[in-house]
């Protein structure tokens, strides 16, 4: 993966090859710059490569028309924000129900499922809240529900706990942890955050653009 | 996407209130400032307007506009009577000239001495009465509109005793006739005692008044009269339009009005484009995740567009109710009558606003447009 640098072309990522598994967390660590961005970027369809392949979830994300990438993000990844970007003017159960909204369900139907969903996260009492009347953890909880709303296979996370307390992190990893025990879906985290390091199944280091290595899972990981 | 889009809008009250109350103020800065300025205009047909009878107008070559008196001689009226298809001609005094009330008041007026027998040139509003008033010698019949400026008091002005140019007058009757450009209060009185109080002069006869007989056209007789008398004729459509160009081209009214219905189109685009700009720059991240989620970019401009639409027809109406409250308001106030919203107006209104807003949607979308969804994922 390359991007232009003055006049010449930065190469971000060389050779990549990454697996990640269902029903499994898998975190993507590594230094600032080591290319773990792009790599998300890549995997979630934001961002296509200037060579190579790109197959996730059986599809062949680097040769898709740019309106297929869009329809294959929109149903089949769930996104969660370092920053939540949740939408001030909308409450929290709108702010879920936006992947359902953006596929064509009416407003009302997408608002009533993720209001059930928010209960399931414990929001029970804020699907009428405003992010700013929420705390961040229960704003991030809010962009949990809206990755999950639409139940899709791949949800990928940027720093998800990065804004947030330990306490707080580690509730969201909770919440992460049990979305990602279904055997049809995989959860991607890209963190620096090495309080959170006991949720992963599988972490994988990468630096200056390669795959460093696969570190074990911490040894106090503990699986539900 | 819309109904979110839509509550996007409202829920950021400060900019939602502030696109529509801009828009609303430039909406009524142009559609108010445009109907004073047709308005306006109008005035200067009325005294050609007024005298419905009149087909075709005769006056001296120079003149360009009913109050630019040059008086012809009274012989002309007689040659034009002679010309083939005419039905009818009769003469027409128009001119200046002071009142003055019986405890001294001093006011100008416009004397118009209207035909002796047929009394074209009266307005047709309130017809049979003033022409009952005005029958009897040195009887003056005066516009309603602006009697209020000859007697400040708002007394009745019938049977009120006055003096013009030092003869003795007495107010008989009302009329209400279409308020003129020059804004003088009109008094009107047969032709023969018009010219016999107003101030010595060779000739008096202001215009001739004419209509061609059935099977002959105004422009064909005003064509008739000027070959045959070498006097300027012209047709009521005409004159009225004359009048009107007298304004245009001899005032500083197109510029000033030009100016501000100009700035009430700025006040417009500035509001909208710069507010829906930084609406869009606040919320770039968020469009970003939008992107990134799976909203398309089809989607991202029927939202904003949406949301520029609501404000623009929000903000439309409220200016245009409040030009139409305007002009309703002023109904009863001389110096506004005549005023109209005219559909003209409110349609070519709403295209301007509508290109406004929409132009402006399109402008500040386009970074959300060109935007990598993955933007939401650095820093």
């Amino acid at each position: 993966m390359e991007f232009p640098n003055g006049a010449e072309r930065l190469r971000v990522l060389h050779g990549v090859d990454l697996r990640v598994d269902y029903g499994k967390i898998t975190f993507l660590v590594g230094p600032s710059g080591s290319g773990k961005t792009t790599m998300l970027s890549i995997l979630s369809g934001t961002l296509s490569p200037t060579a190579g392949e790109v197959d996730v979830l059986g599809e062949r994300l680097d040769t898709m028309s740019s309106s297929a990438l869009v329809k294959f993000r929109r149903r089949r990844i769930g996104f969660i924000f370092q920053q939540y970007n949740l939408i001030g003017t909308l409450t929290a159960a709108e702010n879920a129900a936006i992947p359902l909204i953006a596929d064509g369900v009416a407003m009302d139907v997408a608002t009533a499922k993720a209001a059930v969903l928010l209960a399931e996260l414990g929001l029970s009492d804020h699907v009428a809240k405003y992010p700013r009347q929420l705390s961040g953890g229960q704003q991030q909880r809010v962009a949990i529900a809206r990755a999950l709303v639409h139940e899709p296979a791949l949800i990928v996370c940027d720093e998800p706990t990065a804004a947030l307390d330990a306490e707080a992190g580690r509730a969201v990893m909770g919440l992460l942890e049990s979305a990602a025990r279904s055997p049809d879906r995989a959860v991607l985290v890209v963190t620096h955050d090495d309080r959170i390091y006991p949720f992963a199944d599988r972490i994988v280091r990468i630096e200056d653009g390669r795959i460093a290595g696969e570190g074990a899972p911490v040894p106090e990981r503990v699986h539900p | 996407m819309i109904g979110v889009a839509l509550k996007m809008l409202m829920g950021d009250r400060v900019k939602y209130l502030g696109l529509v109350l801009g828009i609303g103020f430039a909406t009524l800065l142009m559609t108010q400032q445009t109907s004073i300025f047709i308005g306006l205009l109008t005035w200067g047909a009325n005294p050609v307007l007024d005298v419905r009878e009149a087909q075709v107008w005769v006056m001296d070559p120079r003149v360009r506009q009913a109050d630019q008196g040059q008086p012809i001689s009274d012989q002309a009226l007689y040659r034009i009577r002679s010309i083939d298809g005419v039905d009818w001609a009769v003469p027409y005094y128009r001119g200046t000239a002071t009142l003055k009330s019986l405890d001294g008041a001093l006011s100008a007026v416009t004397l118009i001495g209207v035909d002796n027998q047929s009394l074209i040139g009266l307005p047709p509003e309130n017809r049979a009465a003033a022409a009952a008033a005005i029958r009897g010698r040195n009887a003056v019949v005066v516009d309603s509109n602006t009697a209020f400026l000859i007697f400040p008091d708002k007394r009745d002005p019938v049977g009120q005793v006055a003096e013009i140019n030092d003869n003795r007058v007495i107010i008989t009757g009302m009329t209400k006739a279409l308020t003129t450009f020059a804004g003088l209060p009109i008094a009107y009185m047969k032709y023969t005692d018009a010219i016999s109080i107003t101030p010595p002069e060779r000739n008096k006869l202001s215009f001739v008044l004419a209509t061609p007989r059935p099977g002959v056209s105004a422009q064909e007789l005003a064509d008739r009269i000027t070959a045959a008398t070498g006097l300027k004729a012209l047709t009521r459509e005409q004159f009225a339009r004359a009048g009107v160009d007298f304004i245009i081209n001899n005032t500083g009214i197109p510029l000033s009005f030009g100016i501000a219905i100009g700035l009430g189109v700025v006040v417009a685009i500035v509001i909208t484009a710069l507010t829906l700009a930084m609406f869009i720059t606040e919320n770039l991240k968020n469009f970003g995740a939008l992107k990134a989620i799976g909203v398309t970019n089809g989607q991202i401009l029927a939202m904003v567009t949406s949301q520029a639409l609501l404000v623009g027809l929000i903000g439309y109406g409220i200016g245009i109710g409040g030009t139409a409250a305007f002009i309703a308001g002023g109904r009863n106030d001389p110096s506004l009558a005549g005023f109209n919203l005219l559909w003209q107006v409110v349609a070519g209104s709403a295209l301007v606003v509508f290109a406004i807003v929409v132009a402006s949607a399109f402008f500040s979308v386009r970074r959300v447009l060109k935007m990598d969804p993955a933007i939401v994922f650095r820093g």
